[in-house]
């Protein structure tokens, strides 16, 4: 999948609400009409998902580039 | 976008027009393409190049004459390039190709003698696919048989008339005079009289010359060679080749004059630059030249071009490519149905400051077309949606109820003019636009009014057209509810968007106004001599340009013109948001203008001060000396405010002018909660991805209320989130032992990521280009 991007789960960090550490969790992105799916850190309870500064600035940021010239 | 709109910006850009040397050979030779084969020792290559112009140019090669060389731009520095000598090394040292005739077609042409003309028109009708039968008397190529010894290698001929052989055209030797061209027509399609063969000479018709473009004798059917007064050799090629492309498009049923400006013989529509090449004389050569020599040779050739309008534009530089091929590009963009569309980014990146339009000889003005490109793009919802946003928000916010007001002069009902200073100006230095307003309403007796707001710029920049529309509409009225007077306008953007968008409201330059009054009594001028920098938007205000240094001459500062000035001024890079949608290149155009100024710059607009000050370039705007801050020194080494804190000035800018002038009590824009704690550096870093303060205060805000998304015991770091428009905010913070939010670091997306707290929030920017993401995002 040209789109995909994974996540490894950073340590340390856990969901506020829940206090759940987080851990890879599948969840279905979307933007200008495409989505799919990729692999998040999350809290495996109320599935609450991370983007980090890398990923939103890195990866995500090229494919949501891509997207809006199609 | 309509292709007629394309064609036309097309025919202004003249850089693939023939080369002065091309233009005067009269069969169309691309000299310069064989001779920068040459210079680069690709000999083969050079051959092929001279192939696809010149038949048979085993033998052609050794004999033209060179009719180009009075026109060769070399020669206007020393000699021209000997151009026929470059073509004999190209056909001695250069492997010759056979021609790839195609399929055999029903057609027969007789070509009555069998000089120069005849040989090169026989081959031009073979290669077609035509039978050509050539009738001679004595030996095949008539008078090149007794050519000056030496003038051909001794088998060039011989293998000119094995490859027709080859090309299976047929040499009939004929008995006593040539045969009767009508008489031949009955059984072919098309007769062709070598006249340059002294054998046929006879048959040329009493005083009719051939028709110049097609070798039409005025009898259909019958076409002619060179005539008594076309005597060179290459005349001869030239009647052939004309001739050969005549009898082909009978035979083809399409009219032989048609299509056939390519071949006129003239100058070259090419403009080129002649300044700044050295000198380089001819060298003396042995005959025949060495390898060696002959590419010394070639290498004089200037490999004459256009490009004028590359050297000072970062956009026009940055791909391989000119004006014409640029706008081809981008109009095979536009009409893409399928598939990514490449070139956004690049027609995101100009500057539509049109320099380009003043450079090129022919008004080429590639920020026009750029202009049009974006309007379609919009209108077809094609245009990336990130491009722009953050200029149409921030012209929003310049134009919200809590930011924008218009008021008369204190204690007047209406205004007989009224100061708008800009958006971008207020924003920056509030204190300073507004001691500009105090003295001009000081000094025009009361009269003058107070505008805040943001003209519509960004969004005519964009290509937002009914946007644009929609802002003008607002404005005309709010002028008209103040009154209908005279607006002054401090930016030199503004002027051109009033000129362009608002032509039926009375503007005036703030400079010229100035230029009337005497100078602020705390004007101040600094002791170095600045270089005035012209707003791209004011190339063509020579009236500005002249009242800004009159104003300065006045207060006594020095300056000093850079290279690039008046209507030749360059961008600072905000101009059609080129910085926006690509900020390296809009570095790119802020240090054209600051690495060519020896001093510290003077800008008239205060986007162009700003820009060049992030640069670490000292700048100050005119208005600066004339209403100087308490240290001027200091503004003139400044960070520029940033993103916030421009925004905050048009906060302070109404509290300020409501507040001192007016004397009102306006309710206080809600400004950053205190207990948040942005470093310097965090900031700088959120704002090069256009984050603002408020967006990580906003973002804070929720978190206090829900509490963080994500916490780390470890570090006691916190994460919070928030989606208030079509981007997702992150934030991560500390709290600290007293309670204030120190941030981190702020970071933003566009994807819509389900399970990120804030996700499904309202698309509150109804502005156009967004359609395709409608109420989804
Ligand atoms: S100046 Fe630029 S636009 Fe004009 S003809 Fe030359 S290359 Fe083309
Ligand atoms: S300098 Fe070169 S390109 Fe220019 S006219 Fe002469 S041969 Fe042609
Ligand atoms: S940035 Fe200016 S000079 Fe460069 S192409 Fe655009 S309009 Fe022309
Ligand atoms: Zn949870």
């Amino acid at each position: 999948m040209a789109h995909a991007f994974t996540k490894e789960a950073p340590s340390g960090w856990n969901c506020g609400k829940c206090g759940e550490p987080l851990q890879p969790v599948s969840v279905n992105v979307e933007y200008m009409g495409s989505s799919f799916f990729v692999q998040l850190p999350g809290c495996p309870k109320c599935g609450t998902a991370l983007i980090d500064a890398e990923l939103a600035l890195g990866r995500m940021l090229e494919v949501e580039k891509l997207l809006e010239d199609k | 976008m309509e292709q007629s709109t394309l064609e036309s910006f097309e025919s202004l850009c003249t850089q693939d027009a023939s080369p002065a040397c091309q233009s005067n050979c009269p069969i169309q030779v691309e000299a310069a393409m064989v001779i920068a084969h040459l210079a680069q020792g690709r000999v083969d290559e050079a051959r092929k190049s001279l192939e696809r112009h010149m038949p048979l140019a085993g033998l052609c090669g050794w004999l033209c004459e060179g009719p180009c060389l009075p026109a060769c731009l070399r020669g206007r520095l020393n000699e021209p390039v000997d151009i026929p000598l470059l073509e004999r090394h190209a056909v001695s040292a250069g492997r010759g190709t056979k021609p790839f005739p195609m399929p055999q077609t029903k057609h027969r042409a007789a070509l009555v003698g069998s000089g120069l003309s005849a040989l090169v028109c026989a081959q031009g009708l073979a290669i077609k696919g035509h039978k050509a039968m050539v009738f001679h008397s004595g030996p095949i190529g008539a008078t090149l048989n007794d050519l000056p010894p030496g003038t051909l290698p001794p088998r060039a001929l011989a293998e000119a008339i094995e490859l027709l052989e080859y090309l299976k055209v047929g040499f009939r030797e004929t008995e006593g005079g040539p045969p009767d061209p009508a008489g031949l027509l009955a059984d072919h399609g098309a007769v062709f009289l070598a006249l340059d063969d002294p054998w046929a000479a006879p048959l040329a018709p009493a005083g009719g010359a051939a028709d110049p473009v097609t070798r039409g004798s005025g009898t259909d059917g019958i076409f002619l060679g060179p005539g008594a007064t076309e005597t060179g050799r290459v005349e001869a090629m030239s009647a052939g080749k004309k001739a050969a492309a005549s009898i082909d498009r009978l035979f083809q049923g399409v009219n032989p004059a048609s299509a056939r400006e390519r071949e006129a013989v003239g100058p070259s529509r090419l403009a080129v630059d002649l300044g700044g090449q050295a000198s380089a004389p001819k060298a003396a050569m042995s005959e025949p030249p060495t390898a060696a020599e002959a590419q010394a040779e070639a290498g004089r050739c200037l490999a004459c071009s256009c490009l004028k309008c590359l050297a000072p534009c970062p956009f026009l530089r940055s791909r391989k490519g000119y004006p014409k091929k640029y706008a081809r590009e981008f109009y095979n963009n536009i009409i893409t149905a399928f598939g990514i569309r490449h070139a956004n980014r690049h027609i995101n990146s100009c500057a539509e400051c049109g320099l380009c339009g003043q450079i090129c000889p022919n008004g080429a003005d590639m920020g026009k077309f750029v202009g049009l490109a974006r309007a379609d793009m919009v209108a077809s919802s094609h245009m990336p949606v990130s491009a722009h946003e953050f200029a149409l928000e921030d012209q929003e916010h310049a134009n919200s109820p809590g930011i924008s007001f218009v008021r008369p002069a204190p204690g007047r009902d209406r205004a007989d003019y009224l100061f708008f200073p800009g958006c971008q100006l207020l924003g920056a230095y509030p204190g300073t636009a507004l001691a500009a307003y105090r003295y001009l309403n000081g000094a025009l007796g009361g009269s003058v009014g107070l505008w805040s707001g943001c003209c519509g710029a960004p969004g005519r920049w964009s290509g937002r057209g009914r946007l644009t529309a929609r802002a003008t509409e607002s404005f005309r009225a709010l002028w008209r509810q103040s009154g209908g007077g005279a607006v002054i306008l401090a930016c030199p953007s503004c002027a051109s968007f009033f000129a362009a968008e608002l032509p039926d409201v009375p503007a005036l330059g703030l400079w010229p106004l100035l230029d009337t009054l005497p100078p602020p009594p705390g004007a101040t001028a600094i002791a170095v001599a600045m270089v005035v920098h012209d707003p791209c938007s004011a190339r063509l205000d020579a009236e500005g340009q002249r009242a800004v240094r009159s104003m300065a001459a006045k207060i006594g500062q020095k300056t000093i013109e850079p290279r690039m000035t008046g209507r030749h001024t360059l961008c600072c890079g905000f101009g059609g948001l080129a910085s926006e949608a690509n900020p390296d290149m809009g570095r790119e155009y802020a240090l054209e203008r600051t690495r060519e100024s020896p001093g510290p710059i003077l800008a008239w607009c205060s986007v162009c001060r700003d820009r060049f000050l992030a640069e670490g370039h000292p700048s100050l705007h005119p208005l600066d000396l004339l209403f100087p801050p308490a240290d001027i020194g200091a503004r003139l080494g400044s960070r520029p405010p940033g993103l916030s804190a421009r925004r905050e000035g048009r906060a302070l800018f109404r509290d300020l002018a409501l507040g001192t002038v007016w004397l009102e009590n306006p309710p206080k824009e809600k400004t950053m909660p205190p207990n948040v704690d942005i470093p310097g550096e965090v900031l700088a870093d959120m704002e090069s991805r256009r984050i603002l303060a408020a967006d990580v205060a906003a973002t804070l805000e929720v978190a206090k209320k829900n509490g963080p998304v994500f916490a780390n015991p470890e570090t006691g770091r916190l994460i919070a989130s928030h989606r208030p428009r079509q981007v997702t905010f992150w934030v991560e913070y500390e709290e600290r032992p007293d309670g204030t939010l120190l941030v981190h670091r702020a970071w933003c997306h566009r994807m819509v990521v389900p399970g990120v707290p804030g996700e499904g929030a309202e698309s509150p920017a109804s502005l156009e280009g967004y359609a395709r993401t409608g109420g989804r995002v």
